[in-house]
């Protein structure tokens, strides 16, 4: 059994490919690439010509939350991956902010378990850093490192006490494990909503300053100078925090950042009347923000974009903004809103491909991220120039909670093979 | 140019904030307020311009005075009036601030005037309901019946409102009320200076039409022809946001001395409650130069002038 996919125009960031060709699947791996390639291959058992759509690797989103276990009725690691090869993520890292928090083997075991019954899309689960996400004491991080857990985070709510955080990465770095932190000073973030600003002040919402997020990067980065550990700054969201991660690589520290692929779409006006869709942490920023870290991606100076898929269902989200929880369903928008930056201009197609394919997949080391022999077949057909509107209704996640919602979109999957089998197609 | 000449009508289906209305709209609501405020006065009953009509009033936050003003203007024009204080009943027991209106919305009111406590809570509700909403105060965004009463006040002590220096003094970054009176008296071209302690001054007020903002009251104060106190929550006396209550007033507190920077014939006003001896002198308050009871008085029409509009047809 083997299928050549034939006329697709080849795009792999890792060897920097943008070509036309054809590739070879066989036993769920990618045995052949040939760009340049005007036919199928020569003996496959299954040809398929792809009329010239652009073929690269499934992306790998490396924060992702879901219910399972505990708030099904938000999301399940089915639901949630039914939209991710919907929007052509097919590996995902899930949040360990569950109901009982993902903080021992069992549970670690538990995740994988039901992805593996359940999902159509690779699931990687995150442990927590510390038990019950209570940012006392040190959770099993070496147990759980070896039932496959491929990072350590305490999720939304960075550990208070920066002498547990410490200890924790440099139990973490001798396991060889990698802690993912959210930046954020808890007391300073307080009880902001949006954005600090004059917008905020004019709505009469309390803000987020960006204070928060240097003084809770910049503690993260000194403890991974200090412990060794490879640390994961979890949604950057402004140019200092970078410059603050280029001052400690500088130094020797093993870092990386991602951004939430909705932080480069959205400023901060798009709060409008108050629209709870609207609502994230880290929160949409001011243009001027925006704009630099589009600037900052393009150079290469942000390593990875992730959906930050947070399901929250209409109860939680038709409140009041002050009210209203964080979040924004991202896995079936999180393509388009980075071909929306090729479209305008500042990004190619690889460079926009990159954060979303091999650099998140070889800052974890999953084989996945890339089109290369011997690589397992998980890879996106998609239509760069399809136009669509974002309707909320007929988005395929458990919670449609999207500010993508009404939006006119251009871009999108059409196929999306896990494994060389077809796992979804519109 | 007259308002028949650019065919003026009041068409806005909602009175969520001041932000949103034209300057020609501020006028109308005035000068009407201004005919129910004269009409009072002289003993006339209004006409019946709300009968058959019903006005819920629905108050997530305790707040006697406001509602027993609108239940006032709402009684004058002939309107049945409903008035809920939700913050004892049913919201205590988990229905959302939506479950609430969608349930009075299956009453069929005509109006529903609404205070909550969350920025926003207004208009969140103004589409969820096919009745009139108006804002009564929601949370730290906008009370613009406030701003237009007023507005009003200082019109009818000052003849206009263009041109007059305005001081706006206190706790401006929690002040609904600093906020909807700085948009309508800006949008009818006085000039708005906003004092505080920097802890509680927002950023960007110039985007409200602010003139100045400044921590510097005496400074302020000079040649102001209105000087507006605003009430300082106690809680936030006790370290957080300032030192304490003595050195707020030292700073801060509206003087018979410190009043002599404003013109002479400066008007002092406040929308209440106040705290006596901590933003404003018993004196002031109490003295010749206080409007704040003609404030409470122009509240009432103003009301009345915002149900008519909104509920009562043409005037």
């Amino acid at each position: 059994m083997s299928l050549s996919i034939f006329n697709a125009r080849l795009l792999d960031p890792a060897s920097g490919t943008d070509e036309v060709g054809a590739i070879l699947i066989e036993e769920g791996c990618i045995t052949a690439i040939s760009p340049g390639a005007t036919g199928a291959h020569k003996g496959a058992s299954e040809t398929l010509d792809a009329g010239g759509l652009c073929l690269a690797p499934g992306l790998i989103d490396l924060r992702v939350k879901t219910g399972e276990p505990g708030d099904e009725q938000k999301e399940t690691l089915a639901t949630a991956s039914r939209a991710a090869v919907a929007g052509g993520v097919t590996s995902l890292v899930v949040m360990p902010d569950t109901k009982p928090v993902v903080d021992d083997v069992a549970l670690v075991r538990y995740i994988s378990d039901r992805a593996k019954v359940s999902a159509k899309a690779r699931i990687y689960a995150a442990g927590a850093l510390t038990t019950g996400l209570e940012g006392k004491a040190m959770a099993e991080i070496g147990l759980m490192a070896d039932a496959g857990a491929v990072l350590f985070t305490n999720g939304d709510a960075p550990i208070g006490d920066p002498s547990i955080l410490k200890r924790a990465m440099t139990y973490a770095a001798s396991r060889g494990a990698i802690v993912m932190s959210r930046p954020d000073d808890n007391a300073l973030k307080g009880s902001g909503v949006m954005n600090a600003g004059a917008f905020a002040a004019r709505k009469g919402l309390s803000g987020i300053p960006k204070e928060a997020e240097w003084i809770g990067a910049a503690r993260d980065l000194m403890l991974a100078e200090a412990t060794g550990c490879t640390l994961i700054l979890d949604q950057v969201s402004t140019p200092r925090t970078l410059e603050l991660v280029a001052d400690s690589r500088a130094r020797g520290a093993s870092v990386f950042t991602t951004i939430a692929a909705h932080s480069l779409f959205f400023n901060e006006l798009d709060v409008g009347d108050y629209l709870t869709y609207c609502k994230v942490n880290p929160p949409f920023r001011d243009e001027d923000t925006r704009l630099a870290m589009i600037a900052a991606l393009k150079a290469g100076e942000i390593d990875a974009v992730v959906s930050a898929h947070d399901p929250q269902p209409p109860e939680e989200k038709r409140l009041p903004f002050g009210e209203a929880s964080f979040g924004a369903a991202g896995l079936e928008t999180t393509l388009s809103a980075l071909l929306s930056l090729v479209h305008d201009g500042p990004l190619t197609l690889l460079e926009a491909l990159a954060p979303l394919t091999s650099r998140p997949a070889d800052m974890i080391g999953l084989p996945e991220g890339r089109l290369s022999e011997g690589t397992p077949a998980d890879f996106i057909l998609f239509d760069p120039n399809k136009p669509w509107l974002c309707e909320r209704e007929h988005l395929l996640s458990r919670s449609t909670n999207s500010p993508f919602d009404g939006r006119r979109l251009q871009g999108r999957v059409l196929k999306t093979f896990v494994g060389g089998e077809q796992v979804f197609a519109r | 140019m007259s308002k028949a000449a650019i065919h003026y009508s009041f068409d806005h289906e909602h009175l969520l904030g001041i932000d949103g209305l034209h300057p020609l709209d501020l006028t109308h609501i005035l000068d009407l307020a201004n005919d129910y405020a004269e009409a009072t006065r002289s003993g006339k009953r209004a006409d019946p311009v709300l009968s058959g009509k019903t006005v819920v009033n629905l108050f997530f936050e305790n707040s006697t005075r406001t509602m027993s003003s609108f239940e006032i203007a709402a009684r004058r024009l002939g309107a049945d009036v409903v008035s809920m204080p939700v913050a004892q009943s049913s919201v205590k027991k988990g229905e959302t601030l939506i479950d609430t209106a969608m349930t009075l919305n299956a009453m069929k009111p005509d109006v529903l005037v609404v205070r909550h406590s969350a920025s926003g809570g207004a208009k969140l509700l103004s589409r969820k309901v096919d009745c009139a909403v108006i804002n009564a105060g929601d949370g730290t965004h906008e009370h613009p019946t406030q701003g237009l009463l007023d507005t009003l006040t200082i019109r009818r002590n000052k003849g206009r409102v263009e041109g007059l220096k305005v001081v706006i003094c206190g706790d401006i970054v929690h002040s609904r009320v600093a906020r909807s009176t700085t948009l309508a008296l800006h949008l009818l071209g006085a000039e708005v200076h906003l004092c505080a302690p920097s802890t509680l001054m927002p950023s960007g007020t110039e985007t409200w039409g602010a003139a100045s903002a400044t921590s510097d009251f005496d400074a302020a104060l000079e040649g102001a022809d209105v000087v507006m106190m605003l009430r300082l929550q106690l809680e936030r006396m006790d370290g957080a946001y300032l030192p304490s209550r003595r050195e707020y007033f030292r700073y801060f507190g509206l003087t018979e001395e410190r009043l002599n920077h404003a013109k002479a014939d400066a008007i002092v006003m406040h929308p209440g409650p106040m705290n006596r001896g901590i933003e404003i002198e018993s004196a002031i308050a109490d003295g010749e130069r206080s409007v704040i009871t003609e404030q409470v008085e122009m509240g009432v029409a103003v009301r009345e002038a915002v149900l008519h509009l909104l509920a009562g047809g043409r005037p």
